[in-house]
């Protein structure tokens, strides 16, 4: 039976190996995908003559260069900027549109309260806590002190948020018709880790001692003794199960968009086309279009168009350009 | 033409997505919404030589006629995309699926089509991804929203990918700018190997191949174009005119979208054009020309893929660099705007000549003229690049007072402005227009906040969606634009809607007639030549009696 517990131990090693080579691939795999055009989509007044006003807002949505575009995706990334900027469409009002930012919202909530979740569980992988780690949990826990052990608000909120995010793409028609399986796969292995989770806190009450002498065993990669994995709580167990195979998950599911999204050629490229070429790598020196220069082969079949340089253009309509030269290349009213 | 019935109904649909994944085959093809493909004329040209277009293909016949292998093909040119474009390889991984983009698209609001959200619109090219190209979707199935690739599919694809206009108002709203935009262009690119090509753009793609514009113009039907616009000026203003085309040694090259040689209301930009070259020509002595080899500013090619975008604007900095130019000046447009300003410097070589590469040295328009000093391009344009919008130029003129104006001459019409979409999202041009606007007239309003600027709606006709046989989806993705615009003319009184773009002024007139909204279609460049006083040919403000429409300017006391 103890041996068989050991799968525990094991467990993270091999989710994070997987996360890890996972990630790395999609990255390099993506790097490697050329980018022939710069397409930011401008979302602002772009740069133009100085006369014209550019607001802070018009700086990072139309970004002049290199820098505006970080600072761009530094807002789409922390503070999801495009979802900030929704809309809903009311055609039954003459087509009005209204701002909606609900999802922005507990899109925020949910994201950031993971966030401070993952950090505060920095305090079961560190022997002593790192005081910022304490911090937060005393800033998280001051709103819910009353109660015992105090009620930290980002477990709570994240479970609305996720019941929001989950409930529109139950409840509205439009969002259930949009959403896959693996839509709810991913919403649902979190569903299970927070809920599980928060019943270990507040209502079982697990002994964490041995959740931590098992986390601090992990870290430094020294087997836990019989005793403490016989001791891990069954509840523990499915928590911390879901969270290695979450892990494990993300690299082939669409939680990647954390990752992609610093990928996004509308996103980080800066609105500076009229400054600076940018050079397609697969067609640096387009002297002559590619269809006229090689033509589109396909199935080992070649289909060229003809070039049309002046020369050709020239000898095709001869007379009605020599027309126009005899009159000096300049268009009059008739007489 | 598709007859377009008298009310639209607007049905939504929110099927599962076991059912969605079932591709649509041409049976379920509805006129008004599916494009005619391409025939060989277009697409086995020698100047526009598209695989497997030698074959007259019907979309509502069962029988394609696809390649035999067209299965390998789109597997292997699909690899290739993955590899070629960041974009559309990042955009097939990254969505989560959440919906922001869902009732931002014009064609999912006016048709109610679960497949015409942005994200579902995408779904149909995903799923092949996932089943072709990633584990899980292999292994799963349709259980991880995966199918493989058959006919059908390409059926489904081409229904689409053919109802969508480009405009990016959904990758404006995306957490992670994921654009419809490039997985459409990109996938039409792979329908175009093996043979299915919209027949609508290619009619224009092939023409400008072959004569230079999209109209399929020769040149002198171009010049006599150009000449008729000269003598309705002579009318107008009393005064003869005069401009230059193909001229050698001229400091500027001016490309405008073809349409502005013939089409109405953009006529009036293009009168517009001419009076205020004629002015800058007397007064500073700055020579514009046009041409008729690079008689397109617009590209149809961007509709289609990469390598027609490149086909097409190849030849402007081509003919730049035989002119001997300094600088490009462009005309009012739209996607012209996205392919000028995103691709143009990046799909082809520039221009080399001496003039070219001494103006950018120091490109201060005083350079050509000591009385434009002071209007400094390189405050965000270099020689990398080399083109400046008209109306960018026109708000310089006037911020330093170069040109004179007469707002008053525009007191009979109170404009709103449609900024146009490539223009908002794809440039980034807001401003400049409406500096423009409001500096040659009196009367200006503007449209709802979430309908105008970097949010504002297509006027679902852009993309090569401007075809006939599209239109009852045109008068249906144009609701939106139309509901905003009833708002300002109710409220307002607005009697014109002012737009620098030639789909649109093509697009308005049909649909504002359809929706039953009394207001006239124009460009600000029509304004601006209807201000414009022509000083330095000796016009005081006070003598020009008609606008460039013929209509007069103050009524008979």
């Amino acid at each position: 039976m103890s041996e068989i517990m050991y799968i525990f131990y094991i467990l993270p090693y091999v989710a994070f190996a997987i996360f890890i080579v996972g990630v790395i691939y999609r990255i390099i795999n993506w790097a490697n995908s050329a980018v022939p055009l710069k397409v930011p989509t401008t979302a602002g007044q772009q740069p133009t003559f100085n006369f014209i006003r550019r607001t802070w807002v018009d700086k990072i949505d139309s970004p002049s260069n290199k820098f505006w575009a970080f600072i761009r995706m530094l807002f789409e990334v922390f503070l999801f900027r495009s979802l900030f900027r929704n809309t809903k469409y009311y055609v039954e009002k003459g087509g009005k549109n209204a701002d909606t930012r609900w999802l922005w919202l507990f899109a925020m909530l949910f994201h950031y309260s993971l966030l401070i979740i993952v950090i505060r569980h920095l305090r079961f992988f560190t022997n002593p806590t790192p005081k910022f780690v304490s911090t937060i949990e005393y800033l998280d826990g001051l709103v819910g002190v009353a109660i015992v052990p105090p009620l930290l608000m980002t477990g709570v909120i994240a479970l609305v948020a996720l019941a929001f995010l989950w409930g529109r793409r139950i409840f509205l028609a439009k969002e259930r018709s949009i959403s896959l399986p693996s839509d709810h796969l991913i919403l649902f292995f979190m569903a299970v880790i927070l809920v599980s989770g928060l019943l270990m806190r507040y209502i079982v009450k697990v002994d964490l001692s041995y959740v931590k002498m098992f986390a601090l065993s992990i870290i430094t990669v020294h087997p836990p003794s019989p005793e403490v994995l016989a001791n891990l709580h069954w509840l523990f167990l499915i928590h911390f199960t879901f969270v290695c195979i979450t892990i494990a998950y993300l690299p082939f599911s669409k939680v990647m968009h954390f990752a992609g999204v610093w990928f996004s050629p509308t996103r980080n490229m800066p609105n500076d086309n009229r400054r600076k070429r940018h050079v397609n790598p697969w067609d640096p020196n387009p002297e002559v279009p590619i269809l006229a220069r090689v033509g589109i082969v396909v199935d080992g079949q070649v289909f060229k168009s003809k070039k049309l340089d002046w020369n050709t253009y020239y000898e095709m309509y001869k007379d009605q350009l020599d027309e126009i030269a005899e009159n000096n290349y300049t268009i009059k009213p008739e007489l | 033409m598709s007859e377009v019935p008298e009310k639209l109904e607007i049905k939504q649909r929110f099927p599962l997505w076991k059912k969605w994944l079932k591709p649509i085959t041409e049976k379920d093809y509805k006129p008004g919404f599916y494009s005619y493909m391409a025939l060989p004329k277009q697409v086995n040209s020698d100047f526009f030589k598209m695989p497997f277009g030698d074959v007259v293909r019907e979309p509502l016949e069962k029988d394609w006629k696809l390649p035999e292998n067209w299965k390998d093909i789109i597997l292997k040119e699909m690899k290739d995309t993955l590899e070629k474009n960041r974009a559309f390889k990042v955009f097939m991984d990254i969505c989560v699926r959440c919906g922001a983009c869902a009732d931002k698209c014009h064609y999912y609001l006016g048709t109610g089509d679960p497949k015409n959200m942005p994200v579902m619109r995408a779904e149909t090219v995903r799923s092949i991804y996932r089943y072709h190209f990633t584990p899980f979707g292999r292994i799963f199935g349709e259980w991880a929203g995966a199918r493989p690739l058959t006919e059908d599919v390409i059926k489904e694809w081409y229904y689409y990918m053919y109802q969508c206009s480009l405009c990016r108002r959904c990758s404006l709203f995306c957490p992670y700018g994921i654009d419809t935009a490039e997985i459409v262009w990109w996938t039409r690119r792979l329908l175009s190997r093996i043979g299915i090509n919209q027949r609508f753009m290619c009619i224009s793609i092939e023409a400008c191949s072959r004569t230079g514009n999209h109209l399929g113009l020769y040149a002198g039907g171009m010049a006599g174009a150009i000449q008729q616009g000269l003598e309705e000026l002579k009318d107008i203003t009393g005064f003869e005119l005069h401009t230059y085309i193909n001229k050698k040694g001229a400091d500027a090259l001016f490309v405008a979208p073809s349409a502005d040689y013939f089409a109405t209301p953009h006529w009036y930009v293009m009168l517009g054009y001419l009076l205020l070259f004629n002015e800058l020509e007397e007064r500073y002595g700055i020579t514009i020309t046009w041409s008729t080899y690079a008689s397109e500013g617009g590209n149809f090619g961007t509709f289609h893929s990469y390598e027609a975008a490149q086909l097409l604007n190849s030849k402007i900095y081509k003919e730049a660099e035989r002119l001997g130019v300094k600088f490009i000046i462009g005309g009012e447009c739209g996607h012209m705007w996205r392919d000028k300003h995103q691709f143009i410097n990046t799909m082809n070589t520039l221009p080399k000549n001496e003039e070219w590469r001494r103006f950018w040295d120091d490109p201060d328009l005083g350079q050509i003229s000591g009385g434009l000093k002071g209007i400094r391009l390189d405050e965000y344009i270099s020689g990398e690049h080399g083109w400046i919008h008209i109306l960018e130029l026109v708000a310089a003129l006037i911020k330093h007072k170069k040109i004179d104006l007469d707002k008053s001459r525009n007191d009979h019409w109170k404009a709103t402005y449609h900024d146009p979409c490539n223009v908002a999202r794809g440039m980034g041009m807001l401003e400049e227009p409406r500096y423009v606007i409001k500096n040659v007239m009196n009367h200006f309003y503007e449209m709802p906040e979430h309908t105008i600027r970097e949010k504002t709606y297509c006027c679902g006709a852009g993309g090569g969606m401007l075809a006939d046989e599209l239109m009852e989806l045109r008068m249906r993705g144009v609701m939106p634009r139309m509901m905003a615009l009833r708002y300002v003319v109710k409220k307002y009184g607005v009697n014109i809607m002012l737009t620098p773009c030639a789909i649109d002024k093509a697009q308005f007139p049909v649909a504002v007639e359809y929706w039953k909204i009394p207001v006239e279609i124009g460009g600000p460049m029509e304004m601006v030549g209807n201000a414009l006083v022509l000083t330095a040919l000796g016009e005081k403000p006070e003598d020009r009696k008609y606008d460039l429409r013929g209509t007069p300017i103050r009524e008979e006391e």
